[in-house]
């Protein structure tokens, strides 16, 4: 009985072989450790199995948890054996079901076996192993075949035959590039005579700039990549220049630990480039909010937490975020090692609520190489233009001394007038209760727009209005420069309690005599963009509320003496309102607003000349900065990683924002190997520890992931979780193999590639038999090579490419294809998707607008992630929408219909159906599609308004000479071909 | 089918497949069993529900004017909230620097109706007609204080997204009792405003995605991409398709893949919902009588009413969950017009849907659920005048109805202080109220569960008690 129990569960295992790690641990990890693992707050009965000594030690009733030796007195065997639900492990008040049988006779052996506990596999280094012996050495090409094979002649099954060579190319095409092989590459490929013809056309697609392109999708993923912010509001940001960022990083083959420590400490590199600066927006692609009313707080350390989860899942594939609350039930990660990670990201000078109509601080300009070349240009213009302008300075101080001289006499007053949209000269007594009011929308001010107030004032109390256009009560909304409790004071705001900007000078005005005061602000959404002067001067200011972020379309009157319900009492003269931010010249030039003289400050008088003088050179040199002003505005910015004055992190209870705990300071888990001391306690030091020789997991990870994308699923099939809830890896030699030869190659992509399409494993046939099916459905020995229907970007570009559709364009801007109507709409009231035209609506998937709360549809249907989080798990289904989908969405009608063209032009189901699948049809396939055809001609020709309506798909432009019914037939078949299950399917 | 594939469809649909769950779901479209798909051994017990209709009101419509009646309040009009009853609590951003909390009583009546004399909000006169058959709870409460946490926490278990929603969940465990349509609908309205929908609300989070939600939408396609192209008929489509499975068949007799059994077998279900759904949402059929009772408004394509009247003729085609959502309901200011407008938009036919599923003998088996992600504050946000007020979110209490399979009608639950600011009997959590639906529908909310990166997840996280006291 016994060793029936025995056969059912060690498949290749021998009886005697029980290993802690790869038998036991995933048993007691997922059935124990939850009470009885790492956290202490929640152990039961003091027993604690993660740990050998404490699973040894007596309990206080003074039974074992494991005898070693001894499993009959062993409480953990007992307990699984308990006839008694109340006393059975794991416990049904607990939701759980007994153990089976096999599982408790796997611990019982074990413990017999000495119950030998081993440190979990993941948290030691990988080191290689020798290459195992295989029987038939003749099958293995390179190091990997030797691990694969291996484990199938110890399973005695024998592994599939090569494919044929066109099967072949398609699958590498797809493999390396997401896109299918044209018919005169596989032409190419099967004429190809040489001994490395398949060697060739492997170093040929790595070198395709559509190997970047294919690469890059998967780390959108991983990044959490989008185009929008993600949280209610959903407003979009702009970060494609990180994707271009990636893309070139793939194209060049970047070493990979390299890529790693740009994106993660890119910023703080000793040779920081903008090429690294740019990398950084890996950790500020997370999604942010701008929801109004929430506690700022509490989503600024959402957003720490969401980078510390992102970098543990993709560098380290520990699922941290379990620590977030409460130590790890499973693995020895403690609270406090989230938290420390959490720190390194904590000092982000960001905020919790952020803005929703484009990029957020910290941020940088980050043009293209032609973008700076262009700036460049520009900016020598200026230069030269400036240089004319400081020739001309010997010449401005003759004739300006003459002018002076001769209007001495003319009384001359000036003040700077461009931009001025309202003023009031003549002075005005208040009493505190007297207004001047001016008709609504006077001047109306949105929250970019830059502005001027002034006035002269001469205030008998501390509070009151000088000039406002806003409402007129106490918190109310609008601009207006104010005096509160004597101090001179600015508002902007959208809404009083969350959403505006307030600032204040340091020192109050004098009370009763005359002041000249201006506020400045710039339009720049931040109150660094204010300034506040008083008599000609900028004053120290303190900033009360930074929130501007949202845009204001108010029409309040524009009143003098009065705003957010306070009056004025004293005198007001020479208000004026700019639509624009004056110069300190300019202010002080108001402020002095005696006629001109040589006593004027001489700011003043050199305005003043100018404004008249009307040189040339000046006009020249204000051109020249206005355009070059107008194209840095174009010139895309990216949000970057930058720490600010430290934020002190702390343990947070629970998980809360608002409950901290101890003080935590940065630091790397304390199961892992520690950071070297000489390294800095920054994210460099993080980026450089995870990619150091050291650290045992950042390479398994990253070579496991690159593994799934070739065969469907990772050696470790848990490829976010290498910890102990993970799988136990299916071949762990082999894993380690590659994870040590990618380190020594200095952690190349192309390489490790390389070395796993040109093995005899990639090469096999995907072809099974039923039974060849049944023992491995999941392939995970690779006895064959896995059929995997295409991931949902591939299958729309693999669509454009075989119709002839496809704009290949590397890099750029997201661009919008078309979408069903009224998707954005339906959720927010808010504008639609605006769809684009012509070549953007044919460029490949990766480069499709990404709105987080509305997916793209096509792609979600096919089971992309929602770029929500970080996801780097693959899975697929099979569902009736994707069905549908396939065959009524425009994007694959309009590439039937054009594939269906190319067809009809050559006469020919076979050229169409070899472009899609790359091969030639059986008889079989040919005849029924030949009916079909057939069929769908006499339909059409029988009714040829239907054809009409049929061809009307997409905008793509319509052959006028063909015969529409023909080419209504050719594209229901081609549409036929497109929806075949090998179409989108790499095999 | 060649005699390979049935072999292989036969091993593959009824024998265990390590494959995924997207290929077992064809097993579950071509069983004979009344149910399909689903975890076995769930329900863990007899359900009295065997679907859910949720009427999501979108926004926190506010409770003291529709079911927490505060005759007392009005001696408070205009005071300042007292601190000992906002006691400090966490207030959202848009009222936590106002400096007064003026307390504002409701402006609308409220009567007593049924047996047990409820009071019920003069907004609502045709919900108080049916309140013998609801049972109204005062005392839920909830953690989040805006509307993207709040909405995402009610619907799915946590405040920050990335979990299966409610109707992806039931998918998950319960199947789905018809093979013509999706298992888990959601349709949506809006007066033409209001806070923001996300698809994750209705999104499969962590399982595979099939079980997320399938939006039917008002206008074009009712899901997307039902339609044929304009040109290609039915006996076209059926021609096409019939074409499609023998070629694909060749391959499957060729690879021996079971994924292609399973395409062949989605591709006829997607067929058969191109008839299914457009009868579905074909209201032509339905006489004069059910427009009297769900009112004119639901011949319009895309109201609340119209959406109510097709969650009824989804229930009576077996479609396991029925999300809707009706948007703007987030009175900050202008309550007191604005509040009128969406009870009218939804008064009438939230009454129509119990009354129909009870003439149809449906309503036991069918748990409704009407309310929002929250409250609203006693206190006034923004100016109170004669005629205008508003109220800000508020968690602390709100309160929803629930009607149908488990459901005690008549009862009401709960009690808040003076000022509705406060639970002082019977608090009902988020997660107490997910595990009563749960239990509704014959699951013990301990045990849905789904492993995820080493972790078992459940829709109530490790919290949630059924609230004893709503059930039959």
């Amino acid at each position: 009985m016994k060793w029936m129990l025995l056969a059912v569960f060690t498949g290749a295992l021998q009886a005697d072989d029980i290993s802690f790690n790869r038998d036991i641990r995933p048993i007691l990890s997922d059935q124990c450790f939850h009470c009885h693992g790492p956290d202490p707050n929640n152990r039961k009965a003091g027993l604690r199995l993660d740990d050998e000594a404490a699973a040894k030690a007596a309990l206080k009733n003074g039974h074992r948890g494991i005898a070693t030796g001894d499993p009959a007195s062993s409480e953990i065997v007992k307990r699984m054996l308990h006839t008694s639900k109340g006393l059975r492990m794991p416990p049904s008040y607990a939701g759980r079901d007994a153990l089976p049988p096999a599982d408790i006779e796997k611990v019982k052996r074990w413990i017999e076996q000495g119950a030998k506990y081993e440190k979990h596999w993941a948290f030691l280094p990988p080191v290689r192993s020798t290459l195992p012996k295989v029987q038939d050495s003749k099958w293995p090409r390179n190091n990997l075949d030797h691990f694969v094979l291996a484990k199938l002649e110890q399973k005695g099954w024998t592994p599939n035959p090569e494919a044929d060579r066109a099967t072949l190319l398609r699958r590498l095409s797809l493999d390396l590039t997401g896109l299918p092989p044209t018919p005169s590459e596989l032409d190419a490929f099967l004429n190809d005579k040489r001994p490395d013809a398949y060697e060739r056309q492997v170093d040929r697609l790595l070198r395709s700039p559509r190997y970047a392109e294919r690469m890059t999708w998967r780390w959108l993923e991983a990044a959490r990549y989008a185009d929008t912010n993600g949280y209610q509001s959903d407003g979009v940001r702009d970060m494609y220049r990180w994707r271009d960022y990636v893309l070139e990083s793939f194209a060049s083959n970047k070493p990979f630990d390299r890529f790693i420590v740009e994106q993660l400490a890119g910023d703080l590199m000793p040779n920081a480039t903008l090429e690294t600066r740019i990398a950084t927006a890996f950790h500020r692609n997370n999604r942010t909010s701008a929801e109004g009313g929430i506690v700022p707080e509490e989503f600024r350390v959402e957003y720490v937490a969401d980078r510390a989860e992102t970098t543990s899942t993709v560098f380290l594939g520990l699922t941290m975020g379990c620590a977030r609350c409460h130590d790890h039930k499973y693995d020895p990660i403690t609270q406090k090692d989230f938290y420390s990670l959490f720190a390194f990201f904590n000092s982000v000078p960001e905020k919790g609520l952020v803005y929703n109509w484009g990029n957020d601080e910290p941020m940088i300009k980050a043009p293209t190489r032609e973008q700076s070349a262009k700036l460049s240009k520009l900016d020598a213009k200026l230069t030269a233009a400036r240089q004319a302008v400081a020739r001309l300075e010997p010449r401005i101080r003759r004739e300006q001394a003459r002018w002076l001289r001769s209007i001495e006499s003319d009384n001359m007053i000036w003040a700077p007038t461009g931009g001025l949209a309202y003023s009031k000269r003549q002075g005005i007594e208040l009493d505190g209760k007297k207004v001047i009011e001016e008709k609504e929308g006077t001047v109306i001010y949105d929250y970019l727009s830059p502005f001027t107030f002034s006035a002269w004032v001469k205030p008998r109390a501390q509070d009151g209005a000088i000039v406002s256009i806003s409402q007129d009560f106490d918190e109310g909304n609008g601009h207006a420069l104010l005096m509160m409790k004597g101090k001179l004071r600015l508002h902007v705001v959208f809404r009083w309690t969350d959403i505006g900007l307030r600032i204040e000078t340091e020192d109050p005005l004098p009370l009763g005599e005359w002041s000249h005061v201006t506020a400045t602000y710039d339009g720049s959404r931040y109150a660094k963009g204010v300034r506040l002067f008083v008599n000609g001067q900028p004053r120290p200011t303190r900033i009360l509320f930074d929130e501007l972020n949202w845009p204001m379309k108010f029409k309040y009157p524009l009143r003098i003496g009065a705003g957010y319900g306070l009056r004025f009492e004293g005198g007001i003269e020479d208000v004026r309102v700019y639509t624009r931010a004056l110069s300190e010249d300019e202010v002080t030039s108001i402020w002095d607003r005696a006629p001109i003289s040589p006593k004027s400050h001489p700011a003043k008088i050199r305005l003043a000349f100018l404004d008249q003088a009307k040189y040339p050179e000046f006009a020249a040199a204000r051109e020249a900065q206005a355009e070059r002003d107008e194209y840095h505005a174009t010139i895309p910015t990216v949000m970057v990683m930058e720490d600010g004055p430290k934020r002190q992190a702390y343990l947070l209870k629970r998980g809360a924002y608002d409950a901290p705990g101890d003080p935590v300071e940065p630091d790397t888990p304390s199961l892992l190997p520690p950071m070297p001391e000489h390294f800095p306690k920054n994210r460099l030091g993080l980026a450089q520890w995870i990619v150091s020789r050291e650290n045992p997991l950042a390479a398994r990870v990253t070579v496991n992931r690159f593994w799934q994308m070739i065969f469907g699923a990772g050696l470790v099939k848990t490829v976010e979780d290498f910890g102990s809830q993970g799988e136990w890896p299916i071949q762990q030699e082999l894993l380690d193999e590659l994870a040590v030869s990618f380190m020594d190659s200095g952690w190349d992509v192309r390489t490790l590639l390389r070395q796993i399409v040109t093995s005899a494993t990639y090469r096999q046939s995907s072809k099974t038999t039923a039974a060849a099916y049944q023992r491995d459905p999941e392939n995970r020995y690779l006895a064959r090579a896995t059929r995997m229907r295409m991931p949902p970007e591939m299958i729309r570009d693999n669509a454009l490419a075989v119709s002839g559709l496809l704009v290949e364009r590397v890099g750029g801007p997201s661009v919008k294809p078309y979408q069903p109507d009224g998707l954005w709409k339906e959720l927010a009231s808010a504008g639609d998707y605006p769809q684009d035209h012509g070549p953007n609506l044919y460029r490949r998937s990766l480069y499709t607008f990404w709105k987080r709360t509305v997916a793209p549809p096509s792609m979600v249907n096919f089971d992309s992630p929602n770029r929500e989080v970080c996801t780097v798990r693959e899975t697929r289904t099979n569902t009736p929408l994707q069905a549908l989908n396939l065959m009524n969405d425009v994007t694959f009608l309009e590439a039937a219909r054009e594939l269906g063209e190319r067809m009809m032009r050559q006469k020919g189901i076979d050229t169409g159906f070899r472009t899609v699948l790359s091969r030639l049809p059986s008889e079989k396939e040919r005849t029924l599609l030949q009916q079909s055809l057939s069929r769908f001609q006499q339909r059409f020709r029988a009714d040829p308004k239907a054809a009409d309506m049929m061809l009307q798909q997409g905008e793509a432009p319509m052959p006028r000479k063909l015969d529409r019914t023909e080419l209504a037939a050719w594209m229901s078949v081609a549409s036929l071909i497109l929806n075949l299950d090998e179409a989108i399917t790499r095999q | 089918m060649s005699e390979l594939s049935r072999l292989l469809t036969r091993r593959y649909f009824f024998g265990k497949s390590a494959l995924g769950l997207g290929t077992i779901a064809l097993s579950d479209l071509l069983s004979a069993k009344d149910r399909t798909g689903g975890l076995t051994g769930i329900p863990h017990f007899a359900p009295k529900a065997k679907r859910v209709i949720y009427l999501f009101q979108s926004g926190g419509p506010s409770q003291m004017e529709l079911f927490d009646y505060k005759p007392g309040l009005a001696k408070y009009e205009n005071q300042n909230l007292p601190e000992s009853i906002r006691n400090g609590q966490r207030l959202t951003g848009m009222s936590a620097s106002q400096a007064n909390f003026p307390v504002v009583s409701s402006r609308f009546g409220f009567k007593q109706h049924g047996r047990n004399g409820t009071w019920v909000g003069d907004l609502l006169p045709h919900t108080a007609k049916v309140v013998d058959d609801i049972a109204i709870v005062r005392s839920v409460h909830t953690e989040a204080i805006n509307h993207d946490p709040a909405v995402t926490f009610l619907l799915t278990g946590s405040q920050i997204s990335g979990r299966p929603s409610l109707g992806a969940w039931l998918s998950y465990g319960l199947g789905a009792e018809t093979e013509e349509l999706p298992a888990f609908v959601v349709m949506l309205s809006s007066p033409g405003g209001g806070q923001p929908l996300y698809d994750r609300l209705w999104g499969s989070g962590f399982l595979p995605s099939r079980f997320q939600g399938v939006k039917f939408r008002s206008s074009g396609d009712p899901v997307l991409y039902l339609s044929d192209p304009k040109g290609m008929q039915r006996e076209d489509r059926r021609a096409y398709l019939d074409t499609l499975g023998q070629l694909n068949e060749e391959q499957l007799r060729e690879y021996g893949d079971p994924e292609i059994a399973t395409r062949i077998a989605q591709y006829e279900m997607a067929f058969r919902m191109q008839t299914s759904v457009p009868a579905l949402t074909d209201l032509s059929q339905e006489p004069q009588s059910t427009f009297d009772l769900y009112g004119a408004e639901a011949r319009k394509p895309g109201t609340f009413a119209a959406n109510a009247l097709l969650a009824r003729r989804l229930v009576e085609r077996g479609v396991r969950s029925i999300q809707l959502f009706h948007r703007d309901w987030d009175h900050h200011g202008g309550l007191q017009t604005g509040l009128p407008k969406r009870c009218q938009d939804v008064d009438q036919a939230s009454a129509a849907l119990i009354t129909d599923l009870k003439q149809r003998g449906l309503l036991d088996e069918t748990l409704v659920v009407w309310g929002g992600e929250f409250g609203r504050t006693v206190y006034c946000q923004g100016q109170l005048t004669k005629d205008n007020y508003g109220r800000d979110h508020h968690p602390r209490c709100f309160s929803i109805w629930m009607a149908g399979g488990g459901i005690k009608g008549g009862t009401v639950w709960g009690e808040t202080d003076d000022y509705s600011y406060n639970i002082v009997k019977d608090p009902v959590h988020i997660h107490d109220l997910q595990a009563t639906i749960l239990h509704c529908l014959g699951i013990d909310h301990t045990r849905l569960t789904y492993k995820f990166q080493g972790r078992a997840f459940r829709l109530t996280d490790v919290h949630g008690h059924v609230v004893k006291g709503l059930l039959a």
